[in-house]
């Protein structure tokens, strides 16, 4: 804790920490809200609009004795500055005064607002901001209510300016307070927006091509503090006040970020509940106010055109509707004693959905596989060792702290943790990059350390001797699975536990080990008791009888192309894949959005996510339908809430011990405050209203624990010819976001492959090619640039013509078969 | 006694109050509240931007608003938005008027229709096409296909644009 010091705000005296922002101490301590445009918690100050003047002096002291020099009625003196000064722009100091509601200080927010509505529009009636709008509630607050000024000067500005095509720009609204670009900059580290002209022909451009080339974007409409930024996503869909907010979790990525669903009824959509648009939802801990665009703009498949909504049964080889009993029925006949059983969960299933898994599986045949796709990559038990300690929060890392990013293009896979390392990175954590191509973070790294494909494993390794491992308070390592194979990853996973065992960096706060794991609910995957070394032995020998849930294998992987071989497949699904053409019986079943249960995040903070929106067709919880089907087999009892499975789960699994909905459903005040009456002040994200979750805590940081030994045989592979890398895009054409509406489309792009120039001797940059391997063809557009090394031609996952290898495969030929357009 | 039949003989032969509704009617007040009316502008484009005060202003939850964005294409209303659903639920609306207060554009007005007659819940919800004015003599309805840049306003200075 930081050193106290007194301040008084309008006469009350205070003890906050030294060095604090007054705008934030104002709020936080004293429920003072200085009214705020241009600052924003998160960023730096720069006191550009004025709003937040106030009058500042500070308690006169003897200079000699440091007595305080009181008047003649006893009361301290106090030193005015000669004029109102930004409180945005000042930190506390000891025996500071604040004034905030004299009318020097009442007439100078008067006129900030008279001159800022000067050439304000005021379409509040159709802005999407109105309503949520800053501008709006601090005229109310503190506005004149008249104005001197001419109607007729305004300025007229364009008033829909795309800016790519998910944010638009309200020229007109825009109050120039630079949030957005400095967001941008500051925060996300990618310079797309920019101030263009001055004074009044001040305007927002984006400077990127294509425009506002960012995956964070949406984050700008939040803290824009007027209508000058909106979604096109929400465009007009509904007021603010109209929606009711639900406490969500993303389902694409490993952060866990919290969001909030906000839903309306629609016409449109048949009078149900529908997701009008997604918001982030503060934890600090996990993803504090922002939110990827995937997250934000990635919730149109819950309700695409494609969901299935009646269960599937095979007659014949065709796929016909049939009514839940008979599915059912049908896969009961179909389930013989102590056939071979297989299950393969999705990364979107919840730990409830897993658990009812499990048991169907193993109430079947107690030796049933129980596995996770992608089998890309493994170590959830090392994780659940050597996993960041509880309470670690990329929030307070900084200077001491070494963040080592290996093997993952991590902006791509979780682009929170990327956004949250480069931040930290900026408060003086040292950042580490090991991979074997040059990625966005590297921009933000202290060192990048290249590897060859292969030989990651010695990369770690060689880390123990390294000058920011050596020195490091704090180290937290983040593994991917760039250019591996699950066995080869398995080494990798076992190399990072032992530097940070062999260093002493487990069992404690910010240290320890994290996994990109591929999708939001792998770790509960694993601690449920699935594994992708199940699935590698299974797409070796596939079992008779396979239940496959939340993903689509075949349609995205071609390794997984020989589970077709089993006998008899039943299938849940949100839609028709290219696995449900394969299955015997396909069974409709829910997207988050429309049930509740929990997900474990890669820090291991297992949290809940409420239902939302209305159900589409008949379909059904994923955990209720194994439930079911067990209950038809063996008359077993089955729960009726998701509670109540997850009190079941809690009971057996080890680390869940002790979790119950109610103690994930705790919320605490946090620092900064959002989504009260304060919009101005942290933007629009909604408060956390459905629980901040619980980090369980990893085995290493038990009382006396002794971290076990972790071994690796350090061997290399080395790669001969031309080989294809499969890299992670976090705007693919995977099981649910290829169901994205068209605004996603657009962003998502044709199959691409990146080739070194190297290796591309007769292949110009943008031509169309052929890339064989294992027999198969995939056309792509070729890339050519130094970012795949040499000998190695990326090939991003499911972005491929057809499904593509998930692991380095060998590259047959790459021919040509078209030049590009206009050569 | 005698005064009371004197009464009733005098009452017989005076005008009678009641008229013989409904083939006959009384005028209303200017300033009745009857059913709704969504009005348009002299050009035919609607006055209703789609903004969704008057469902929030409803004490009685009776307006339920959609709104989506106007082209020059495909124009409703002048601006970016319009309503394309707006539906009041008759039995519900309390005819208190607060819905024409808050339209910004002067769009929803209680008129004097007051023969509301329906026979299930479904028919009392009317639907936009049934609160909608015809268009003025001699201008087509919506939507429209206009002049790009023409009506970038969506509250044109309370006037009619041209
Ligand atoms: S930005 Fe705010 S004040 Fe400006 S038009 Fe929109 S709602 Fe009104
Ligand atoms: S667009 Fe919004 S966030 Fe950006 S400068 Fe203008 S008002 Fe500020
Ligand atoms: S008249 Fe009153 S009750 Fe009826 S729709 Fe308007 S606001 Fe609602
Ligand atoms: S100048 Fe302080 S908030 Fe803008």
């Amino acid at each position: 804790m930081s050193e106290l010091v007194t301040i008084y705000i309008d006469g009350q005296p205070y003890e906050v920490p030294k060095g604090a922002n007054l705008v934030d101490v104002a709020k936080f301590y004293a429920d003072n809200g200085i009214p705020v445009f241009c600052y924003h918690p998160k960023m730096e100050p720069v006191g550009m609009c004025r709003m937040c003047l106030v009058e500042l002096g500070t308690i006169m002291r003897d200079r000699d004795s440091g007595e305080v020099i009181t008047g003649e009625n006893g009361e301290p003196q106090v030193r005015w500055f000669p004029k109102l000064q930004t409180a945005c722009t000042t930190t506390v100091t000891d025996g500071m005064v604040v004034r905030t509601n004299t009318d020097a200080v009442i007439e100078a927010r008067d006129d900030m607002i008279e001159f800022l509505l000067t050439s304000h529009p005021l379409d509040c009636p159709i802005c999407d901001k109105g309503g949520e709008c800053p501008l709006q509630n601090l005229t109310m607050a503190h506005g004149p209510g008249r104005s001197v000024f001419y109607w007729e000067d305004k300025v007229r500005l364009a008033k829909h300016v795309p800016l790519g095509e998910l944010i638009y720009l309200d020229r007109e609204r825009c109050i120039q307070c630079a949030r957005c670009t400095r967001f941008q900059d500051e925060i996300v580290g990618d310079d797309v927006l920019a101030f263009h002209e001055r004074g009044r022909e001040l305007q927002i451009i984006t400077v990127s091509d294509p425009p506002f080339d960012t995956y964070f974007s949406g984050n700008t409409t939040d803290i824009c503090p007027v209508g000058a930024l909106t979604t096109a996503d929400f465009r007009f869909e509904a007021r603010p006040w109209e929606l009711k907010d639900i406490a969500s979790l993303d389902v694409y990525g490993p952060e866990g970020a919290n969001i909030s669903l906000s839903t309306r009824l629609d016409r449109d959509a048949g009078g149900i509940v529908i997701i009008k648009r997604v918001m982030p939802r503060q934890n600090e801990a996990v993803n504090e106010i922002w939110i990827s665009d995937k997250t934000r703009f990635g919730h149109h498949h819950t309700r695409a055109a494609e969901r299935l909504t009646k269960p599937k049964v095979r007659v014949g080889d065709r796929l016909v509707e049939a009514e839940w009993d008979h599915a059912l029925e049908v896969i009961r006949k179909h389930i013989k004693p102590n056939v071979s059983v297989g299950a393969i969960a999705g990364p979107t299933l919840s730990n409830e959905d897993l658990w009812e898994l499990r048991k169907l599986a193993q109430a079947v045949n107690a030796g049933a596989k129980l596995s996770i796709y992608p089998a890309t990559m493994t170590g959830g038990d090392i994780i659940a060792q050597v996993g960041v300690g509880v309470g670690t929060n990329f929030k307070d890392m900084g200077s001491g702290t070494t963040i080592v990013v290996v093997a993952s293009d991590i902006e791509e896979e979780a682009p929170i943790w990327y956004l949250r390392t480069k931040v930290a990175g900026d408060r003086g954590a040292k950042i580490l990059v090991l991979n074997a191509r040059e990625t966005r973070l590297d921009h933000y790294a202290a060192d990048s350390i290249r590897y060859d494909y292969g030989a990651a494993v010695s990369a770690v390794n060689d880390l123990a001797k390294h000058e920011a491992v050596t020195n490091a308070e704090n180290l937290v390592l983040i593994c991917g699975a760039e250019g591996m194979t699950l066995e080869q990853h398995g080494e990798l996973m076992n190399a990072c536990a032992n530097l940070l065992v062999s260093t002493g960096h487990v069992g404690r706060p910010n240290n320890g080990l994290l996994a990109v794991w591929e999708g939001a609910n792998v770790q509960g995957a694993f601690d449920v008791g699935f594994s992708t070394e199940a699935t590698a032995e299974m797409m070796a020998k596939v079992p008779d009888l396979l239940f496959i849930a939340g993903c689509d294998p075949i349609g995205e992987s071609a390794e997984a192309a020989g589970l077709s071989k089993a006998k008899f497949i039943v299938v849940n699904s949100l839609f028709d894949t290219p696995t449900t053409a394969v299955a015997d019986v396909v069974l409709p079943s829910q997207s988050f959005a429309e049930r509740d249960g929990t997900f474990t995040s890669g820090e291991r903070r297992v949290q809940r996510f409420y239902p939302a929106q209305g159900v589409i067709g008949q379909s059904q919880t994923d955990w209720r339908i194994f439930a079911s089907i067990r209950n038809g087999l063996n008359g077993s009892a089955v729960q009726r809430l998701t509670a109540g499975v997850f009190k079941e789960l809690a009971g057996e699994i080890a680390a869940y011990e002790g979790l119950t909905y109610p103690a994930l459903a705790v919320v605490e005040r946090q620092f900064p405050d959002v989504g009260g009456d304060d919009l101005y002040y942290g933007g629009t994200a909604y408060q956390n209203n459905g629980g901040l979750g619980v980090q369980y805590p990893a085995t290493s940081e038990a009382e006396g624990a002794k971290p076990s030994k972790f071994a690796t045989k350090g061997k290399k592979t080395s790669y001969k010819g031309l080989t294809a890398i499969p890299v992670n895009r976090l705007y693919d054409r995977g099981y649910l976001f290829k169901y994205s509406d068209e605004l996603m489309q657009q962003r998502i792009g044709e199959p691409f492959v990146v080739i070194n120039p190297a290796d591309a001797a007769n292949i110009a940059g943008g031509s169309r090619v052929g890339v064989t391997i294992d027999g198969v063809q995939y056309e792509a557009l070729a890339v050519v640039s130094e970012d795949a090394p040499k000998g190695f031609v990326l090939m991003p996952k499911r972005l491929t013509s057809q499904p593509g290898p998930f692991a380095p495969a060998a590259i047959e030929t790459i021919e040509v078969i078209a030049e590009p357009v206009g050569a | 006694m005698f005064s009371g039949f004197w009464m009733t003989i005098k009452h017989a032969f005076m005008d009678r109050p009641t008229i013989s509704y409904p083939e006959e009617r009384r005028p209303v007040h200017e300033r009745f509240k009857g059913r709704h009316a969504l009005k348009r502008y002299d050009n035919g484009l609607e006055k209703c931007i789609g903004c969704s005060l008057c469902a929030a202003a409803c004490p009685a939850d009776a307006i339920w608003v959609e709104a989506a964005e106007n082209t020059d294409d495909e124009r409703y209303s002048p601006g970016e938005r319009y309503a394309k659903t707006y539906e009041i639920n008759m039995l519900r609306c309390i005819f208190c008027g607060y819905c024409e207060d808050a339209c910004p554009t002067e769009a929803i007005v209680l008129e004097h229709e007051y023969q509301l007659s329906f026979t299930n819940r479904r028919d009392a919800i009317y639907t936009k096409d049934m609160l909608i004015d015809n268009p003025p003599e001699g201008r087509e309805g919506t939507p429209q296909t206009v002049e790009p840049g023409a009506f970038d306003r969506s509250i044109p200075d309370m006037e009619n644009p041209k």
